[in-house]
């Protein structure tokens, strides 16, 4: 697809990531060593999370053999796109972990008898393996059930369906042990003593918001390029699908999220009160309140009726709360542990941030400029185009 | 008492048990009406029908399909239910009914001391709250919908048995003075109805 104005979202980009490195060095340059590598962290996490999520929206449709859903797969497919640069971001962030990570401080290490205790699994060649062989993973399944896709545009077998069926299941088995293991090593492990056997399920739940948050924001960005074109293949039902999706997580979130806390309340062990102590001590507690209110009681209420679901306005609105408190709640995951007392935020989480968007938009862009934004040979196209959500 | 007279008592006791039972039956019997329907066994035919009528000018049509019909209810104009917004305002009441009776069972009538915590303590409550909220959802949402589609209903008349396996109807009531009986019928075969049947309904 020839994207409209493609030329001026690549200069953006450019300028965005321009932005984001000059924040970066200077806050490198002004000594705030710890504290950039907590905000590159932040961004990295984030948009890993959203690409990941498009490998495992569409693995689900595929594992479902869903019908509905051919028509926006493409626009996860392009989510995807990101996953190959964020494998060459985790090269300067495997950097960063030093000042990130006590457990990787030898000097550290030999004074705490916990971290000793976890030293045969927190150690860095072992990270560094797993890191491997999580990204390796989920490139090798995206670009495979990507390039079954892009074959299928091409001569329409049916065979394409069928093969990524097979690699849909193996790569959902996969993403659920890998993307635990991911969130332990990269965010719970930032408190080594600290542990919560739910912790990969509410980073699941993250993921699970703002990929149907992103989709909704990337299908209502292409009918804006041209709505007497795409009308047909994406409209209201399609929305309505994803609008309950984004519904359904939003809940599955707050379960999550909740079940962590009353069961870690509940126990009441000081190993593992130390988590909630931090954030809901000072500014912090405004922080938590905020989750609570911002990720879940709002856009609950508000996704109730029909009609928001099947209205892009409002719609739009929901997904960009949701994506803005979806980087609030890792924000709050991750930040206490550069600062327990106060939540810090300005240019250097702002820039950093704006250079890991850049280089997100740049990828998907560029993706969805090289191909078609919607599936053109695909079997059950005729029943995602005529989908339609009865009352 | 004689045989003959025992044998007439036991029967009276089965008559009128019978009787009770018709009562039943009858106060339970849906509310009927004459209407006229056409039968189709095409969904496509039966669709573009109901648009064809549409046009001539007729309202107040209703539909009976073995399956859901995509688009149907743009066309007949149905509006949404109401059951959504009963299932809304229990599951709040549940809420707060939940909020109220942990608050009263385990901080008002009976305090205890568990765990060392606080005699109310939400997080402990919420799994029962959110069941109660649940629970009176659920249960009302049930109770709107026998209510909506007046479930019990003993002895429904049947336009045509073949409507729950493959046939699609139209109807209309014919209390509406204005529809002559026969140029309905007319005009049902004139946009492809394969029957019409005239009866109770």
């Amino acid at each position: 697809m020839a994207i409209k104005n493609y030329e001026q979202t690549r200069t953006f980009s450019t300028v965005l990531i321009f932005i984001g490195i000059v924040a970066f060095t200077v806050a490198l340059f002004l000594g705030f060593q710890e504290r950039v590598w907590h905000a590159y962290l932040l961004s990295y996490f984030y948009f890993v999370l959203i690409a990941l999520g498009g490998v495992f929206f569409m693995s689900i449709q595929h594992a479902t053999n869903a019908g509905w859903s051919v028509s926006v797969r493409r626009l996860s497919e392009a989510l995807t796109a990101y996953l190959p640069v964020a494998c060459i971001l985790t090269l300067p962030l495997i950097y960063g972990a030093f000042s990130l990570y006590d457990w990787l401080d030898a000097e550290k290490v030999a004074k705490d008898h916990l971290l000793v205790h976890k030293a045969p699994y927190l150690n860095l060649p072992f990270f560094l393996i797993r890191l491997g062989i999580f990204l390796g993973g989920w490139i090798f399944f995206a670009r495979k059930l990507v390039s079954f896709s892009l074959k299928q545009d091409q001569d329409g077998d049916t065979i394409w369906t069928k093969k990524s069926v097979k690699y849909s299941v193996i790569f959902l088995l996969f993403f659920a042990l890998s993307l635990s293991l991911f969130s332990v090593d990269l965010l719970m492990s930032l408190d080594a003593h600290w542990f919560s056997t739910i912790f990969g399920v509410y980073v699941f739940a993250g993921l699970f918001q703002s990929v149907f948050a992103a989709l909704i924001l990337l299908s209502a960005w292409l009918l804006k390029q041209d709505k007497e074109k795409y009308k047909t293949w994406i409209n209201e039902n399609h929305l309505h699908d994803m609008g309950k999706f984004l519904f359904a997580a939003t809940v599955f979130w707050a379960y999550i999220a909740f079940s962590q806390y009353m069961l870690i309340w509940y126990a009441n062990l000081p190993e593992e009160t130390t988590f909630f102590l931090y954030r809901s001590k000072g500014a912090w507690a405004f922080v938590s309140i905020s989750l609570i209110v911002f990720k879940f009681i709002l856009p609950f209420l508000f996704l109730l009726p029909r009609w928001v679901k099947r209205n892009w306005k409002t719609m739009i609105f929901a997904s960009c709360l949701i994506l803005f408190m979806q980087f609030v709640d890792l924000y709050w995951l991750i930040y206490p542990h550069f600062d327990s007392y106060f939540p810090h935020f300005s240019w250097v989480e702002v820039g950093v941030f704006l250079a890991f968007f850049g280089v997100f938009v740049r990828s998907v862009f560029s993706f969805l400029q090289k191909h078609s934004p919607v599936p053109l040979k695909d079997p059950r196209m005729k029943e995602s185009l005529s989908h339609h959500v009865t009352y | 008492m004689s045989k003959a007279a025992e044998k007439k008592n036991k029967q009276s006791i089965v008559n009128r048990f019978v009787d009770l039972l018709l009562q039943v039956k009858e106060s339970l019997a849906p509310e009927t009406e004459p209407v006229l329907a056409g039968i189709w066994s095409d969904e496509k035919s039966f669709l573009s029908a109901i648009k064809e009528l549409k046009q001539k000018g007729y309202k107040k049509i209703s539909a009976i399909t073995p399956c859901p019909v995509h688009g149907l209810e743009d066309l007949l104009e149905i509006k949404r239910s109401w059951i959504p917004w009963v299932t809304f305002v229990f599951g709040s009441a549940g809420c707060l009914f939940g909020l109220w009776f942990t608050w009263w069972t385990s901080a008002v009538d009976w305090p205890l001391i568990i765990g060392g915590k606080p005699f109310w303590s939400l997080p402990a409550f919420i799994p029962v709250i959110f069941e109660c909220t649940i629970l009176l959802g659920a249960l009302s949402s049930v109770a709107a919908l026998f209510y909506a589609c007046k479930i019990p209903s003993v002895d429904p008349p049947v336009l045509d048995k073949d409507l729950t396996s493959h046939k699609f109807a139209l109807y209309f009531s014919l209390k509406d003075k204005k529809l002559s009986t026969e140029e309905l019928e007319k005009e049902l075969l004139a946009v492809g109805a394969e029957k019409v049947i005239q009866s109770d309904f």
